[in-house]
């Protein structure tokens, strides 16, 4: 199966919803190999639409084509709310705009960050902003993406929440993990001799600043003999990391582990004490909680979304320069050294931080806070002070389905691209009645919901009389 | 829209402080760069005021963190540090109306000298000038030139020569280091800038030996040989190959020698070709010709290396390729053996070895380059009115003063133009762009 950190986040979301007793069901792409409707664990429902993949598993811009499969989804499971996944995803995009053709609410989840300046970014983000223009709620990974993209899509900042990614705390367990639910002892010192590793898990990108790697490893393993290097991952940056440690003669010091399943991360991360991450930029980095929940002392850039992820203790920040980098890898060996580093200590503390059940609560209160279940007031009282922030209660808590209130908020993207987004806005529209004449509701079954389990059934019943509504609250999510 | 002003009117607040960047900054550049100083101690006080009251009102701070749960719903912004990093026109640089001028020298001179060619071009074929003539003065120009370019050579040799001697008596012990090329941008920008030079000059070579057609590349080889020679200009002993150490010749003379013959060999070569390139494009209509070599000047004009570093090499290339192309094709129009071979040496001359030239004498001397792009400027503007009315002597002033005065305003209207457009740049950096690594490469 493909990995990506959006699929993980939508399975793993989508579980939880599902335990609070939502119905939801995952639009993809298909994949090879991996086509037609599926089910997950618990009854989650996927289905693979057939497109066709450009890049790195995102696929080709076709605006209209996928509607009519759209319609007959969205009819078929019911569903109230579109959830989109991914800046660089066109079926989340369309999806998107259609649901909002179709009167749905939509919320769109952005992981990723771009910047202003390079024609790739611009373009990205004029298609961002014909999504965004148009969407009821925005979820960010970070306070820095929510900057970001406030920035790139002009939107209110009301109408964006910060709700960060979260980690399975039981797949990422330190190898001691069964000794730590004792009062802990004493912290475990290493002894002057005593080998450190140092775990670097990432994609070897530029991006991910292989670069400084490549510069600082010779650097900090010169410095400290009785340190090891352990790294996991593939990418074109591979070929200068294999050249430096010819150039160095570091074979006996450094271990390249080669591209590593998702599954298999856990295990390479705890033969390790340090976990060194120095990326160039990085909407929330998933990978440094993951570190900490195996009990690694992390060593990460100040770049990005990072600096808001961990506390102080768990992590040793540097400047994404190489010198930096060096003293800030030589600071974390001496504070193990030292034994000032409670590492055992790291994986209920991350536990506690971060839990998708947590992700799913919040999630699940901006779902509540469009479709009206919660009022606009509570939904919105984060408005500071005072009556400052009244443009957004103009808005009437939801936005309007109206075409020509759509037409408003499209128009003003650009002078050229609002009409042209006012042009798609209309054929979709005009789309949307032709499918509504020649193929009517009426025609298009009803599918049936997974069975529940008893438990579940219960929750289901609360959450259900929580929302005083008789029907299943039911998203849909896309990446 | 309606998100765009609702940021807008929403952040308001935000704007009061001078000293923080609102969202909708983002937008309006032209809102407040420096405010008044009153104005800004003002409102920053009043800002604090509001602040500790807020933050009476409120239970807790609000930290930009995530591994805590906060006592603020997920789509609470806090004016405090929402946008906190953000950073407008970091690195902005307010352009000058005259030093733009002075930079525009540049583009007219290459502009006028394209303009020169063809006008040396209509006036062969019309048969009003000879070519012979056309090309003998080009050459002895280009002789004069090469001549003010040894002089200059000389003096850099002397300069670090003299570099070189302070040193010894300053009882550096590394002075072979300073000789073995490390060291070699002797002091002041006139050594670095050759240094430059040196790599802008074999620039040609490459683009030219591969290019499009055999003929091309062989009459191209001049550039190369009538330039590369005079050009290293340090004191090393890693200077071109043909210099032999063992010679009794000093290695200036060598070099000038070496200059001189492939010159010749070029020459020779050219002459030989003359025939080939005549029949080259026998086949093909003149109004093919006129449109083809009207697009390749101008690629010629569009890609040219304005800059004064070494830059890209690419479009450089493109740029001298496109031109002797251009050249090629014209002077396959040409009535004679003669003619054909005195367009293409002058094209040489106007397109490899003059933007050498006009390089090397800006970064030398700026009175020579205003006189020279005025003396461009006058025969640019004179030859092409003559050529399109077919005048004598008054076309050619009235073109001058005409051309002149255009040049001018044109000039002085882009730059400021250029100056105008500079208050929409609105180059937005944060926390969210890559950052820049800082490597040392010197360490292994």
């Amino acid at each position: 199966m493909p990995y990506n950190i959006a699929y993980s986040h939508i399975y793993q979301l989508s579980s939880k919803l599902i335990d609070r007793g939502h119905k939801v069901i995952i639009v993809t792409h298909a994949y090879a190999g991996r086509t037609g409707v599926r089910y997950l664990t618990n009854g989650l429902k996927v289905y693979h639409v057939p497109f066709w993949v450009i890049y790195r598993e995102t696929t080709f811009p076709t605006v209209f084509s996928f509607f009519p499969v759209f319609r007959n989804i969205v009819i078929r499971e019911q569903i109230e709310i579109v959830h989109g996944h991914g800046s660089l995803s066109n079926l989340c995009h369309e999806a998107i705009l259609h649901a909002r053709t179709m009167g749905l609410r939509t919320v769109f989840t952005d992981h990723s960050l771009f910047g202003f300046s390079d024609a790739a970014s611009i373009l990205t983000n004029k298609l961002l902003k014909f999504t965004l223009s148009d969407v009821d709620h925005c979820i960010c990974v970070s306070h820095t993406c929510k900057e970001n993209t406030v920035l790139r899509a002009s939107l209110d900042p009301l109408m964006v929440s910060v709700i960060p990614n979260a980690v399975v705390a039981e797949n990422f367990q330190p190898l001691e993990h069964a000794s730590s639910h004792d009062a802990p002892g004493p912290p475990h010192r290493f002894g002057p001799h005593d080998i450190i590793k140092i775990v670097v898990i990432s994609r070897l990108f530029t991006n991910k600043g292989t670069d400084l790697l490549v510069a600082a490893i010779p650097r900090i393993l010169a410095s400290n003999p009785n340190v090891r290097f352990i790294i996991a991952g593939s990418g074109p940056k591979a070929i200068d990391l294999e050249q430096m440690i010819e150039r160095n003669v570091l074979q006996e010091k450094v271990l390249l582990f080669g591209p590593v399943r998702h599954e298999e991360v856990r295990d390479v991360m705890v033969q390790g004490h340090i976990y060194l991450h120095p990326s160039l930029t990085e909407a929330f980095g998933t990978v440094i909680v993951e570190a900490a929940s195996c009990g690694l002392y992390v060593v990460c850039t100040r770049v990005g979304g990072i600096p808001e992820v961990l506390p102080r203790h768990m992590t040793e920040f540097a400047a994404p320069e190489e010198d930096d980098i060096v003293a800030a890898t030589e600071r974390a060996i001496a504070a193990l050294r030292a034994g000032k580093v409670r590492t055992e200590l790291f994986h209920n503390q991350v536990k506690q931080m971060y839990s998708w059940t947590d992700v799913a609560q919040r999630t699940e209160r901006v779902y509540d806070g469009i479709s009206g279940a919660l009022s606009h007031d509570e939904f919105y009282q984060g408005a500071g002070a005072g009556g400052a922030w009244s443009a957004t209660r103009g808005r009437a808590g939801v936005q309007s389905f109206a075409l020509i209130e759509r037409l408003k908020r499209y128009y003003g993207c650009g002078i050229w691209a609002g009409k042209l987004f006012c042009l798609c806005a209309i054929i979709d529209y005009l789309l949307y009645v032709f499918l509504e004449i020649f193929a009517p509701r009426s025609g298009i079954d009803i599918a049936r919901t997974w069975p529940k389990k008893d438990p579940v059934r219960k929750e289901v019943d609360t959450g259900m009389a929580r929302k005083k509504s008789s029907r299943h609250r039911r998203e849909k999510r896309e990446e | 829209m309606s998100n765009s002003t609702a940021t807008r009117e929403t952040i308001k607040l935000n704007h009061i402080d001078p000293d923080r960047l609102a969202p909708e900054d983002a937008y309006n550049s032209e809102a407040s760069r420096g405010p008044l100083a009153v104005e800004a101690a003002m409102s920053a006080r009043w800002r604090r005021e509001r602040t500790r009251s807020a933050s009476r009102r409120r239970k807790g701070n609000y930290k930009k963190l995530l591994w805590f749960k906060q006592p603020f719903p997920d789509n609470y912004t806090d004016e405090e540090t929402f946008l906190d990093h953000l950073q407008r026109n970091p690195r902005l640089q307010p352009y000058e109306f005259w030093s733009l001028m002075a930079d525009s020298t540049v583009i007219v001179q290459h502009i006028a000298s394209v303009a020169i060619f063809c006008c040396c071009f209509v006036a062969i074929v019309q048969e009003r000038v000879s070519p012979i003539s056309v090309v003998s003065w080009a050459s002895f120009c280009t002789v004069l030139a090469w001549a003010l370019w040894d002089y200059w050579l000389g003096e850099e040799e002397a300069e670090a020569a003299k570099a070189a001697a302070d040193k010894q008596e300053n009882g550096v012990e590394e002075v072979t280091n300073t000789w073995s090329g490390s060291v070699l941008p002797p002091k002041g920008p006139h050594g670095s800038e050759l240094a430059l030079e040196n790599e802008g000059k074999f620039r040609p070579v490459h683009s030219h030996t591969t290019s499009t057609t055999s003929i091309t590349s062989n009459e191209s080889e001049a550039p190369r040989t009538g330039q590369a020679d005079p050009l290293p200009g340090s004191p090393t002993k890693q200077q071109a190959p043909y210099v032999d150490p063992t010679s009794s010749i000093s290695p200036r003379n060598q070099q000038r020698l070496a200059t001189v013959k492939s010159a010749l060999l070029i020459y020779a070569a050219l002459l030989g070709l003359s025939p080939i390139l005549k029949s080259l494009t026998m086949s093909t209509t003149s109004d093919s010709i006129w449109a083809m070599s009207t697009w390749l000047l101008c690629m010629n004009v569009a890609f040219f290396d304005y800059g004064e570093g070494s830059g890209s090499h690419l479009p450089a290339s493109i740029s001298t390729n496109s031109a002797l192309m251009a050249s090629t094709v014209l002077a396959s129009r040409l009535p004679s053996t003669t003619h054909v071979f005195s367009l293409t040496l002058f094209s040489i001359e106007v397109f490899g070895l003059f933007p050498i030239f006009r390089r090397q004498l800006r970064s030398r001397s700026w009175h020579g380059n205003l006189v020279l792009t005025i003396a461009l400027v006058v025969n640019a503007c004179g030859g092409v009115c003559v050529t399109l009315t077919g005048g004598g002597r008054g076309a050619w002033i009235a073109g001058v003063i005409l051309g002149g005065v255009i040049t001018f305003f044109a000039m002085g209207i882009c730059s400021w133009w250029l100056i105008g457009l500079q208050k929409y740049k609105n180059e937005i950096r944060g926390p969210w762009d890559p950052a820049r690594p800082i490597i040392r490469r010197r360490w292994d």
